[in-house]
């Protein structure tokens, strides 16, 4: 189901599963969005490629989404057992686990590319898409360098014992080459960018808009009118 | 035709006092392969920057002295992970990127960068993630990118730095190609072999200043060779001792010995 | 905003999100997720800070979908930062540590209603032992919340000043001067 829909279809339903567990009385409301949000995680389009979950042998794709659903919420419901009492621990760990589940659906199902271009063909401005699109493949380019980097100052005599001053200069000699090698590309990447014609204002044609059908968007006001209502009911 | 002139172009970074570009006075001609050369900070990179209409409207500084430009440029630098938008999922994509943000038509693209990808032999790589490719595959995949939006001034800084042998040599014919096409194409690299075959003009950078002019030949004369920037085989000749003058390649070396 | 301020977010985002790797092999309990924000604003503003803020909120909901609620944080944070760069505090560590520590109790102030309306003081396991642990010395609920967000946040900020410091100090001048504030942020403007 997740991966034909929309990428604004599948952000309006992991936005409105949690914001209606909270809406909702609990813990009725909570467990109705939680077991929905769960189910989602059964589906289909729900693919595991996205979900940074490893290989499990013997889960069915859909399966493993689920797994990593519950597993993400499950400390949630042990510390909630330590802090509080039993009616306030089903209460906030159904909400709680409509948001994890919601999102591990999400994270599953939506492709960041057709995010990207969903964007773009929306109007949004190409310099938005850009962050989220960089953001996104930057971040594992730079933990691999940071694990480099690690793995080189260990080669050269850098120990995790001592005590915390010892630490705090070994963070130092970890964390700057770190960042002022990133700061030092963000010169080129400008030019690069530049060069390629991301400028402020531009109108970037879609390469490959997803379809948007009409009763998708219908669904998407749908749901927004739905957590209004249930807003409005909640506090009159 | 003119693609670009300089007319006594200087230019300084933020926050230094000496100029990394002094006086500098050259143009490129449509058509036309201009490669500089000189030691490292010679200030090709900046020249090239220049001309690109990146320095110093993104890179900040000062420009004095006259630039004009009559085309639109596209600019390769040397490290490609650098260049690489950020927001493309596959090669096509990566190439499509410019073309996109110039807002041409869908057809349009697809068939500059099919053209592209075609070009800098890319097309069995045109589903991969960017960000699986080695270093001399995504500098290709850079090339092939600004060539997508067809700017009619090529920059290339150290273009080959990240490429083998092989894909060396496309590049070479390629941009040989690009000037029978039309293209003014200005090019900084230290790969010195290939400039009898690829270079038009070749100029001579020193400390930010023109110190010469000339054809090829230029990187087979004695003061050339004096500041290590001659070919493989004149560098060699000089270095055994034979007499002026220097060979550019191995052909001229045979036509020598003989 | 200009194309570089444009392409420093997403690496000063990934920055916050990278250092992880560095702080795991330091064994060192601090979280530095806040480290890009707070460079990115102080070289380049409130506008940038927050914007690094808000997508390192994003890509780390990405990986832990408990992290959005906390997008205010970020915030606060980047315009904390401002301040701090605007009265040059980065220009060393005494002035820096001091201003981190402030940010911890500025950051623990704003986090605790969101950890314990949202998640009842569950969001990390340490935060929960340390509430448990408040909650036994007898603090009221809010305030054993607290107390667990203030003893992950009050050490970790005044280590991100710290780091930030060092890095702004260490950038070449050359570099420096092509962002806005940086000079300013380290009292050289």
């Amino acid at each position: 189901m997740g991966g034909r829909l929309h990428p604004f279809t599948l952000l309006a339903i992991a936005a409105a599963l949690p914001a209606l567990a909270w809406i909702l009385p609990a813990p009725t409301g909570g467990a109705w969005t939680a077991a929905v949000a769960l189910v989602l995680t059964l589906t289909p389009g729900a693919s595991p490629g996205l979900t940074d979950t490893g290989s499990s042998p013997g889960w069915r794709p859909g399966l493993v989404v689920f797994r990593t659903a519950v597993l993400t919420a499950a400390p949630f419901w042990l510390f909630l057992l330590l802090l509080h009492d039993v009616p306030t621990t089903i209460a906030i760990g159904l909400r709680v686990t409509t948001m994890v589940a919601s999102f591990v659906w999400l994270v599953a199902a939506l492709e960041p590319a057709r995010l990207v271009e969903a964007m773009v063909a929306a109007g949004w401005s190409a310099s938005v898409a850009y962050l989220l699109a960089a953001t996104l493949r930057a971040v594992p380019l730079l933990k691999t360098r940071a694990q480099r980097i690690v793995e080189a100052q260990r080669c050269r005599g850098l120990s995790p014992r001592g005590g915390i001053a010892a630490r705090l200069r070994a963070l130092r000699a970890l964390a700057l080459p770190l960042v002022l090698s990133a700061l030092h590309e963000v010169d080129e990447r400008a030019l690069a960018l530049e060069t390629r014609g991301l400028v402020p204002g531009i109108r970037r044609t879609p390469l490959a808009p997803p379809p948007d059908p009409a009763v998708e968007q219908a669904a998407r006001w749908a749901l927004l009118l739905a957590c209004l209502a249930a807003l409005v009911r909640r506090f009159i | 035709m003119r693609s670009l002139t300089l007319d006594h172009a200087s230019f300084w970074y933020p926050a230094t006092e000496s100029p990394a570009l002094r006086d500098v006075t050259l143009d490129v001609a449509q058509g036309e392969v201009v490669a500089l050369v000189g030691a490292l900070g010679a200030g090709a990179s900046t020249l090239l920057l220049v001309a690109a209409d990146l320095a110093p409207r993104v890179t900040g500084g000062r420009l004095a002295g006259a630039v004009a430009r009559r085309d639109r440029s596209g600019i390769v630098l040397p490290t490609p992970w650098t260049q690489s938008s950020g927001m493309a999922f596959t090669v096509w994509d990566e190439v499509a990127f410019g073309p996109a943000n110039l807002g041409w038509p869908t057809h349009e693209i697809a068939r500059q960068v099919d053209r592209a990808l075609e070009r800098l032999e890319l097309v069995p790589l045109a589903s991969r993630d960017p960000a699986t490719l080695s270093g001399g595959e995504l500098q290709r995949v850079i090339i092939a990118a600004i060539l997508a939006m067809d700017p009619g001034l090529v920059l290339f800084d150290e273009p080959a730095a990240e490429l083998d042998a092989e894909g060396a040599r496309t590049l070479w014919r390629l941009i040989r190609l690009l000037a029978r096409e039309g293209k003014a194409v200005l090019l900084a690299t230290s790969a010195l072999d290939a400039l009898p075959d690829v270079a038009d003009r070749v100029v001579w950078l020193e400390d930010g200043a023109v110190r010469a002019v000339g054809t090829p030949d230029l990187l087979a004369e004695v003061a050339v060779c004096d500041a290590g920037l001659g070919t493989s085989v004149a560098t060699v000749w000089r270095a055994s001792g034979l007499p002026e003058p220097y060979p550019l390649t191995v052909a001229h070396a045979v036509q020598r010995w003989q | 905003m200009s194309i570089r301020l444009l392409a420093l977010i997403p690496v000063a985002a990934a920055i916050s999100l990278a250092l992880s790797a560095a702080v795991d092999a330091v064994a060192l309990p601090l979280f530095l997720d806040t480290t890009g924000t707070i460079l990115a604003t102080a070289l380049a503003g409130p506008g940038v800070g927050i914007a690094t803020g808000v997508m390192t909120s994003v890509v780390n909901t990405l990986r832990n979908p408990t992290f959005w609620p906390f997008v205010v944080v970020q915030i606060i944070v980047a315009l904390y930062a401002w301040i701090a760069a605007r009265a040059g505090l980065f220009r060393s560590f005494r002035t820096a540590v001091p201003a981190g520590l402030g940010l911890g109790v500025i950051a623990s102030v704003t986090s605790t209603p969101i950890s314990y309306l949202v998640f009842g003081c569950t969001t990390t396991g340490g935060i929960a032992l340390t509430t448990a642990l408040g909650k036994a010395l007898g603090l009221p609920p809010l305030g054993a919340c607290f107390f667990g967000s203030f003893v992950s946040d009050f050490g970790d900020k005044a280590v991100t000043f710290a780091l930030v410091t060092s890095v702004l100090h260490a950038l070449p001048r050359r570099t420096a001067a092509r962002f806005p504030w940086a000079l300013r942020a380290i009292g050289a403007a």
